[in-house]
Parts: structure tokens; sequence; C-alpha cells
């Protein structure tokens, strides 16, 4: 086997951690309650897809009539890529610069971009799986619906396998350029930092353009008309800013064998040769310049140097009091915990609060969010306390809090601190993170939609113990299997099975706690008696939750082997 | 006082016998090395005995306490020092030591006293101030030991110590060593430095495929091999397979 192929290998055995799947399964027999949990979780999937492939269908018929059918296969290969551009900038950064194994990897006879290649195969892998649910369906939608071409079935798969390589190996030039040009390797956090702010940027723009595309598709007849008349009319129109797309839908959709298709094969297939030929020759050059800097810690300046007199020490500080500030300390100085955890909460109302914010003046979907409120007050309430729940629980704070320890959980283990207390400290830290979301969240509904206290003001209090509840659930799920053998912190966060079980069951409940809430709406109670019977409900499950994840705690702590 | 009762640890559902079942007595006042090739079960007989792995079998009593059953106060009196630096490397080295205070309910005065006299005597007062992700290997194994120091435990348990230090750190160790055993307190260092345990160490025992091979002074190990020139041949000895 050659060096690339045996490290690629390796990569992505280490990355989906195969042999020890292997060796959990078959070799130590444990686990393996997981597979039929994975596979109820496959299975749960499937009404979802058949909705998605149903939606699909519909939209098929209602572009066919117009003519334009074309334009869902343009849609699917833009809403991927851009995906892939914007998530992946942040996942490179992460395995290009963060993972735990470069050093190492530098002291072997490999090119730097033998070593490159490695990690861009981790992150293509994983963005294949990432991107397959949202759309494998349309291509194959497209596929069955328009028959008579059977080279589709052969440039499918291999439009497929080119999708995330433009917008991966872009981000991947993007990165390893901003590492080496800005000379931060000493200073690594600062490209997480930047990259966070690029990320911002796209989200803001994406919501931007989203809107003002929203904005100028008012009544404008003529312009319509010209769209529909043309066969490739929505297509140039969707894909006009991102021309990959169009190029691909050529190659799909007239095939190899027509002048359009090739051409578009040749562009799509080119482009994405030669930015990976780019990032390749780039990595040669510049992947090592940046990689060498990772070892060289800025030191120990003399700035810094205080005489032990003047160190400021602390006393008699309560072991939950000492844990929850370590908690916090190690989330805000990691970057790749703070931008999930914290930024993320904060920022996922805001951006959703601009969504609507830049329609036609006359239109502010403000009025139509206050109408519904009040013409709905139950439903309203619902929609407003799942909101305030959402931005909380969703950032993973909870349900990789065990997990973010890694190899340093021999500390919590040799403590003499009681594993309840411990507990209630990452409870208490998970539970101020969230408060930071439910606070954003309150102040898009107040600032934006100004919505008055009567109306936010119980949903407020309903979402408290609702988030209680759901941060004991999800620390529950990460103490039951937390996820210590990490590399990258990004795997202990955005990779972790836990958190991503919890996002499936904080889901589910909100679904129950919907009908529940409905249900009592229908049944003619007023709007504070169904807040007030549901805030009950939940004070008494986060009251119950808390007191099984303490003697949890006690159980399972003595069993993780750290 | 350590006391391993017939403890055995197994990993992968007994297919892999750590320790096999190990009993050892190491009173206070005595500096206990614990010696083995690797593999040998050193450092799990180590985390079983600071209650970060559990034992399958037997018990481990430390001052005649459970480890498992009263397990805070057992750590409450035990400090450790792992073979691998492994800290929050996002801390700085005083948040490190003060994390350590609070939790081991270290007074303000003992650890104002105490982690002045350690960061002084490890030329570490310098970095203190510092990230410990700006550290070398070397110092933030002094941070580590100097945290476990500031305890001043009754039972000091300690993998490989002296791996990373500088001549003068790991000469301070051995004295800092000596003191706390003076002091009646007790010491269970594993090492791989053979001169070490052999100047060091008041008794030693020696590991093997988890089993104890050999347990006792320099003396009675002596008399147990056949080769009696020094500590490094009766560990060949006793360690061939």
């Amino acid at each position: 086997m050659s060096p690339t192929a045996a490290l690629v290998k390796a990569a992505l055995n280490s990355n989906f951690g195969w042999s020890v799947i292997r060796h959990r399964l078959f070799i130590e027999k444990r686990d393996r309650w997981l597979v039929p949990l994975i596979a109820l979780a496959v299975v749960g999937v499937v009404p979802t897809l058949v909705l998605y492939v149903r939606l699909l269908n519909a939209g098929f018929d209602m572009l066919k009539s117009i003519g334009q059918e074309k334009a869902l296969l343009t849609l699917a290969i833009l809403a991927g890529q851009l995906v892939i551009l914007v998530f992946g900038l942040f996942y490179l950064i992460a395995t290009f610069y963060f993972s735990t194994d470069l050093e190492y990897l530098i002291s072997l006879p490999l090119k730097p971009s033998q070593i490159m290649l490695s990690k861009f195969a981790v992150v293509l892998v994983n963005e294949y799986l990432t991107i397959a649910p949202l759309i494998l369906p349309i291509l194959l939608v497209y596929g069955f619906r328009k028959p008579g071409k059977p080279d589709y079935w052969i440039l499918m798969p291999l439009t497929y396998l080119l999708l995330p390589v433009i917008p991966l190996a872009a981000a991947g030039l993007a990165v390893i350029g901003m590492m080496r040009v800005v000379n931060i390797g000493r200073k690594k956090d600062l490209l997480i930092v930047i990259g966070s702010l690029v990320l911002i940027g796209a989200a803001f723009f994406l919501q931007f353009g989203l809107s003002r595309a929203a904005g100028t598709s008012s009544p404008d007849a003529q312009k319509i008309m010209a769209m529909i008349a043309s066969p490739n009319g929505l297509v140039q129109s969707i894909g006009r800013r991102f021309p990959p797309s169009i190029w691909a839908t050529r190659l799909l959709d007239d095939g190899l064998f027509s002048g359009a298709g090739l051409a578009g094969f040749i562009l799509f297939a080119g482009l994405s040769v030669l930015l990976y030929g780019g990032l390749v020759a780039g990595a040669q050059r510049l992947f090592f310049g940046g990689l060498m800097g990772l070892s060289e810690r800025s030191g120990v300046s003399g700035r810094r140097a205080k005489a032990v007199g003047k160190i400021r020490l602390t006393s008699g500080r309560h072991p939950v009091k000492a844990i929850f500030l370590r908690e916090f300390r190690l989330m805000n100085r990691t970057p790749i915990f703070l931008l999930n955890g914290v930024l993320g909460v904060l920022m996922v109302p805001v951006i959703f609060a601009l969504m609507p914010s830049s329609g036609s003046p006359g239109d502010d979907t403000s009025d139509i969010i206050r109408l519904i409120t009040s013409a709905k007050p139950v439903t309203g309430a619902l929609a407003m306390t799942i909101f305030m729940v959402l931005c909380a629980t969703l950032s993973g704070v909870a349900s990789s809090s065990f997990s973010r320890e890694g190899h340093k959980f021999w500390i919590s283990k040799a403590i003499p601190v009681d594993y309840r207390q411990q507990v209630l400290a990452k409870f208490l830290h998970s539970m101020a993170i969230a408060m930071l979301g439910i606070a954003s969240a309150t102040a898009v509904l107040v600032f934006r939609f100004h919505l008055g206290a009567g109306k936010w003001l119980p949903c407020l209090a309903l979402a408290l113990p609702v988030t209680a509840f759901l941060t004991c659930v999800n620390l529950a799920i990460d103490l039951a299997r937390p996820l210590l053998d990490w590399i990258s912190p990004q795997k202990a966060m955005k990779q972790n099975l836990n958190v991503l079980i919890a996002m499936l069951l904080d889901l589910g409940f909100l679904f129950l706690l919907g009908l529940a809430f409905l249900g009592l709406g229908k049944f003619g109670l007023s709007l504070t008696a169904v807040v007030s019977i549901m805030f009950g409900l939940a004070l008494g499950l986060a009251g119950i939750s808390c007191c099984f994840l303490l003697k949890f705690a006690l159980r399972r702590y003595p069993s993780i082997e750290a | 006082m350590i006391e391993i009762d017939h403890v055995s640890k197994s990993y992968n559902k007994g297919a892999v016998r750590a320790v096999d079942d190990l009993t050892l007595t190491v009173p206070p006042g005595e500096i206990f090395g614990f010696l083995g090739p690797n593999g040998a079960g050193k450092t799990t007989t180590i985390k079983l005995i600071v209650g970060i792995l559990k034992p399958d079998q037997g018990t481990i009593r430390i001052a005649g306490l459970d480890n498992q059953a009263d397990a805070l106060r057992t750590k409450a009196m035990t400090a450790y020092v792992p073979d691998e630096p492994e800290i929050y490397e996002r801390l700085k080295g005083i948040e490190y030591l003060n994390f350590m205070g609070d939790v081991y309910g270290v007074s303000g005065r003992d650890r104002r006293e105490r982690i002045g006299y350690w960061l002084e005597a490890f030329e570490l007062s310098h970095a203190v101030a510092s990230p410990i992700q700006t550290y070398s290997h070397g110092m933030r194994q002094k941070i580590i030991l100097t945290a476990a120091l500031m305890v001043r435990p009754r039972v000091l348990v300690l993998d490989e110590p002296m791996v990373g230090l500088d001549p003068r750190s790991s000469h301070l160790l051995k004295e800092a060593m000596r003191e706390h055993c003076a002091k009646g307190g007790t010491l269970f260092f594993s090492t791989h430095i053979m001169e070490v345990a052999e100047r060091l160490c008041d008794r030693l025992a020696i590991i093997h495929k988890g089993r104890l091979a050999a347990c006792g002074t320099m003396a009675e190990l002596r008399d147990q091999a056949k080769d009696k020139v020094s500590l490094e041949n009766i560990f060949l000895e006793l360690t061939e397979s």
C-alpha cells in the first residue's frame, strides 16, 4: 500500500473508529445495545424521509408544469455546496490545525500534501454523509421521475462524489492561506475566531440574500414570464451567483453525449480538479509552514511573570463552585467549545430575527407573528416556548459535558469531591449557557417582534423548567457513554453521537409537549390554565430527572474508566 | 497505610488480566517502589489505589478505609501524580493549583505558603500566571507535583514521577519523598529507573504479567535471586518470560 493510501486509511479509521467499534462489538462484546438503537433511529427517520420525498415529488410536478423541473437539480446542488462551504470551513480548520496527531505526523517521512490529503479525505467523507439525507433524495426523485436517460444513473453518483470538492477545496485554500499569511501558528485560536467571523458573516449574507431574493420576487409579470419561457430560465436564475450548480445540472440533465452536458462536465469536473490541485500545491508550500508553529507556544512571557506574593490565591471555595468555574473557563477558552456552545445559543435567535427583517417595508413578519399570538394564544405561546427551549438546549453543551473532559477525566475521578456535586456543577454550568440562549430568544421576541410581557413572560416561566428537565436528560445521555477518547475538540462536540441522540430526544419530547399543550387548549382551558398545568408538569419532570441524574452519577461515575 | 488485598482487574471482559490477585501492604513512613516491565500492570494498580479504576475482585484500604466504600475520605487523604501530565491546558498554572486547593480544602494560608515554596523550588514562579498549554512536558509535571505536595496528603501515589524532570527538580522530588515518609506519610511510586529505586526505596515490589513476582527490601530481593549484583539483574531475572 502506498504511504498516501495507508495514511488516508489510518485517518479514516481513526476518525470513524472502525477498529474500535469492531473491537468493542466483537472482541470486548460491549456496546452491542447500540446496534438496535441505531437501527431504531434509522427506522425512525423513515417517516420523515417519506414526507420529504412526497414534498419533492410535489415540487417536481409543480416545476414540470411550467417546464422548469431541471431547477430541482440546480437547487439540490446549490444547497449542498453552500452547506458544505459554510460548515466545511470550521471542520477544515479543526481537522487541519487542531488534531493532536499533527505533530506526530509532521515527524514522519511524509509530504505536506499527503498529510493534508488524509485530513481532507476525512472531512470529505464526513460531508458525503452529512449532505446525503438532504441531497440524495432529490437526485433519486429526479432520476425516477424523468426516465429515458440511462446515463443519468452513471452521472448522478459521479456528480455526487464531485459535489463537495469545489466548496471544500475553496474553503481549504482559504484556511491554509489564512494560517500562513497571517502567520498565526502560535496563536491558532485566532484562526478559529477569524473562521467564526467568516461563518457569522456567511450566515448573515445567506439570510439577507434569501430575504432579498424573496423581496425581488414581487410581482413582475414580465420577468416571470420571460423566466418561464426559457427552458433554463429558473436554472439560470437560481444558479447565477454560483455557476457550478448550473454546470452540474446540464451534465445530469443533458448527459455526456450532448454539447451542453459535455461542457457542463468539463467545467464542473475541471473546476473541481483545478481547485483540488491548487489545494495540493498550496499545501505543499504553505501547510507545513502553518503547522510548524503549532508546537511553538507563545511561551511564558516576562510580562506575565508574577512574583509568588502577587499571585491571586483563593481559599475556601466550595467544590461545586470550583468545578463550575473550571467548566466555565475551559469552555470559554477552547474556541471550538465556545463557538459551538456559547456563540451558538446567542447567534441562532439573532439570525432567526434577521430573517424576516429585510422584506418589503409594509410586509413586516413581526406584525404577522403578533397577529398569530393574539388570534391563537395557545399556539402562539407554544411556539414561543419551543423557540426559547430550542435556543437553550440544542447547543450540545449538556450532552457533551463529560465528553469534553477527554483524557483529563482522571482528575474528576481522583479528586475528593462527591460525584453528585460534580454533576451538580455541570448542571449549573449547562443551565447558565442555556439561560443565555433563553435570554437571547426572549430579547428577539421583545425587541424584534415587539411582544408584550403578558405574552412572553408565561412562555419564559414554562421554558425554564422544560430546559432544566432537558438539561438533566442530556447530561444523563453523555454520562451514560462519555466520548473521552478524542484528538480534536471538534469530535467531542460536533461529532459526538451523544449530542445527536440528545437532540433527537429533545425534539421528540418537545413534540409530545406540543401535543399536550394543544390538547389542553382544545379542552377550552384558558392560556393561563394551560401554561400553569404544563409548568407544574415540567417542574415535576425537572425535579424527578434531577434526582435521577444525581443517583445515576453515583452509579455511573465509578465504572467510567479514565 | 495502603493495603491491597487479593485485587484483580481485567479488561476486555476478562480476556486481559492486568492485575492478578495482587496482595501488598505499604506501611506509613516507608518509601515503596513498584517496578515492572511495560504492560505489567503498574499503572493499573496505581489507578486502582487512587480510585480511578474499580477492582473486579479484592479490596484496597487506605488508612484502614475501603477505597470504594469510603471513596471520598480515602481520596481526601491521597494525592496522585499520573505518568502522563494530562491536565487542563486552558487553565493557568495558578488556576489549576487553586482548583486543586479548593477541592482538597487547603486553607488560604497553607496554600500561599506551600505553593510559594514549591513554585520557587521548581523554578516555576515565572510561569504560574501563564496558561498550562504554554508549558513544556517537565513544567506540566512540576505543576502537578506542586498541586500534590501542596495538599500534604497522608498517602502520596506517584506514577513514574521522575520522567521529564530536570536533575535539580528530580533531586528536590526525592528529598520531598523522603521528608513525606519521615513525617509518617505513606508513599507508593512506580519507576523504570533502577538506580533511583535501589537508592531511594525502603521496600520494593516487582510486578510481572499482573502478578507479584517479588516483594521486600533490597537485601530480601537479593536473597531471592541467583544473580545478586544489582537490582537491574534481579529485575531481569524475575521478569524473564
